[in-house]
């Protein structure tokens, strides 16, 4: 291999030898000086030829004569492509999601090479974010709920089969949402109802914030009355049924007392509890 | 330690016979050792201040719910709840699991109190049709009602089915299984199944720049490994999460799979499946899980056989062949 390496160089070299001390030396350069020159012509004649081009191009009048070239002519299916379609789409789907993220809190980024699509949701309750939830969805085969850190007495499962996962995760994702909300807003409210209210004592409660019993002192002969507020829908911040009882059978019976009912299943308990507090109906 | 166990054995038959002459606990001498000299005094106090053995249940429970990460924790897991499970509070649980308890077992005491962090404690002291209940080995169940867990400490064969029962209506569910998740820490094990551990999850926005809590040794190491290494923490992370993780102490995995090594023909030519159980050990478990796969003992990405800890909740696997990992099958035949 040595040899032909060497044979290859030096056998060149000494080629370029003879031939630099050779009589036909000048000729060959001159021929190769002409040939040099032609090619210095074409170029010189082809960068007129765009010159020409841009100048036209330049032009308005041809260009609209151009356009109109273009207009008249169909449009070939092969020149408008499924790229540009395809291009729109993402657009719609990106102002899509970020409707999504300024409306419901919801962001979606997809996960392991488009396999999955990681969700967080953010929860709120007046205007203050509180916990941020997430749920891995697996899109392949079929959609699945993968790991998350949703607590278990949130019913992912039901929820899934209730909204129809498989067709529509839009639909359940806004339902997990939503009792996400709602379970945050209850949280929230029992702590305002802790926070601002000392007077009143908390009973009872439970993990997701659906049962809640509260002992307050009625204004009028000191009487204790026991409320318990039953959540039974898990969607909602406002109680389903709401139980008072007291020992004077009678206190109860009053107007005041009934539409004080009233307004516990209409307002989050928090803003009720003042509201009676100022109407001077509790301690 | 027995001396101890026969003088509070002694203790509990005074306590339950306050009538019967104390003139001869008067005259119980007072023993040389300090362990027996702190029983002596104990005995003393409960004397003087009469207290009985309801009293003395009561201590011990209250002791039990400050100290929740003692003895060995077990996890069952409620099935298929009814319509109404969702609305039952606490004074028709007790009222209901009490209920069904004494039907089915006459001698037995139950207290259920609740914590603050609305979790049911209840402590069965069972006796048998001759004895009063023994309270030297209460059973206590830790449940949070709207929840499927319950967790259960010192759980006998005799109480077992009856407890499975009780819980079951009074809990409004129609099953109970076994969760395969066991533990030294209640409150490791609550934070996992109620996903309380703080996990790492893919966002659109970057996440903040890790702090850099080692000095760089080489800098070429450092050029070459650092990529590496990152890629391999941020999976080792998405897999067992950030921050302070649920201390386990063990993992168990019931392996009945076919023998598979290029190596070894003997072993891989049989048609038998072989069976092995492989155990891990730890003080805490995936704290050490994680740091293996951060600094690359174990594979990244993160096998999912390890990562179906956190995941399922559970640290029991039987692995067979026709599931491609853990089966979720308990290691008793139950659904």
């Amino acid at each position: 291999m040595e040899n032909v390496s060497t044979n290859g160089v030096l056998t060149h070299l000494s080629q370029l030898e003879v031939r630099a001390r050779s009589p036909g030396g000048p000729e060959t350069q001159r021929s190769r000086v002409k040939e040099l020159r032609a090619e210095a012509e074409e170029l010189r004649g082809l960068r007129e030829q765009l010159k020409a081009e841009i100048r036209a191009l330049k032009d308005p009048c041809f260009r609209q004569h151009l356009q109109e070239l273009r207009s008249s002519a169909d449009p070939r299916p092969s020149e408008d492509p499924p790229l540009l379609q395809m291009m729109c789409r993402q657009l719609d789907l990106k102002d899509l999601l970020h409707g999504h993220h300024l409306i419901g809190g919801l962001d979606a980024v997809q996960t392991r090479q488009g396999r999955a699509v990681c969700v967080s949701l953010q929860t709120t309750y007046e205007g203050v974010f509180l916990e941020t939830f997430n749920l891995e969805l697996e899109l392949k085969p079929r959609v699945r709920i993968g790991r998350h850190n949703i607590p278990p007495f949130v019913p992912l499962q039901s929820l899934a089969e209730q909204s129809r996962l498989q067709t529509d995760p839009g639909a359940f994702l806004s339902t997990l949402s939503q009792h996400l909300n709602a379970f945050v807003g209850r949280r929230r409210q029992l702590q305002l109802v802790k926070e601002q209210h000392a007077s009143v004592e908390v009973m009872e409660s439970n993990l997701p914030c659906s049962i809640l019993v509260l002992l307050f002192t009625a204004q009028t002969e000191k009487a204790a009355v026991l409320c318990t507020l039953e959540y039974s829908d898990h969607g909602s911040r406002l109680p389903g049924r709401v139980v008072l009882d007291c020992e004077d059978k009678q206190l109860l019976k009053s107007p005041e007392w009934r539409s004080c009912c009233a307004t516990l299943m209409k307002t989050p308990v928090h803003r009720a509890l003042a509201r009676m507090k100022k109407s001077s109906l509790i301690l | 330690m027995l001396t101890q166990h026969k003088q509070l054995a002694q203790l509990q038959t005074r306590c339950q016979t306050p009538e019967e002459d104390m003139q001869s606990f008067r005259n119980f001498p007072a023993p040389s050792s300090s362990s027996g000299g702190v029983l002596w005094r104990m005995a003393h106090i409960v004397e003087e201040n009469k207290l009985t053995l309801t009293h003395l249940a009561e201590l011990e429970m209250i002791h039990a719910m400050e100290n929740p990460n003692q003895g060995m924790w077990y996890t069952f897991q409620l099935l298929e709840p009814e319509n109404d499970a969702q609305s039952v509070e606490l004074t028709q649980f007790k009222q209901q699991f009490k209920c069904h308890l004494s039907e089915l077992l006459r001698q037995m005491s139950v207290k259920i109190k609740k914590h603050t962090d609305e979790a049911v404690w209840i402590r069965i002291a069972l006796g048998s049709s001759f004895s009063k209940p023994n309270h030297l080995k209460p059973t206590y169940v830790v449940h949070y009602l709207q929840t499927p867990y319950v967790f259960v400490r010192n759980l006998t064969s005799k109480l077992k089915p009856l407890l499975s029962q009780a819980l079951t209506l009074a809990t409004r569910h129609q099953g109970v299984k076994e969760a395969n998740l066991s533990g030294r820490n209640l409150t490791s094990i609550r934070d996992l199944l109620m996903r309380q551990y703080q996990q790492v999850f893919p966002t659109k926005y970057r996440s903040p720049p890790e702090e850099e809590d080692q000095p760089v040794l080489n800098q070429h190491i450092e050029k070459e490994q650092g990529g590496v290494a990152a890629h391999r923490r941020h999976m080792a992370h998405q897999a067992f999460g950030d921050g302070m993780l649920p201390q386990l102490q063990s993992a168990v995995y019931m392996l009945d799979t076919k023998f598979r090594d290029p190596n070894n023909r003997t072993m891989t030519e049989r048609e038998e499946t072989f069976k092995c159980v492989v155990k891990f050990s730890s003080i805490d478990l995936l704290e050490s899980l994680r740091s293996c796969a951060s600094s690359g003992i174990a594979s990244a990405p993160v096998t999912p056989l390890l990562s179906s800890i956190p995941l399922k909740g559970r640290n029991y696997f039987v692995v067979t062949d026709n599931t491609p990992g853990p089966s979720s099958q308990g290691h008793q035949t139950q659904n």
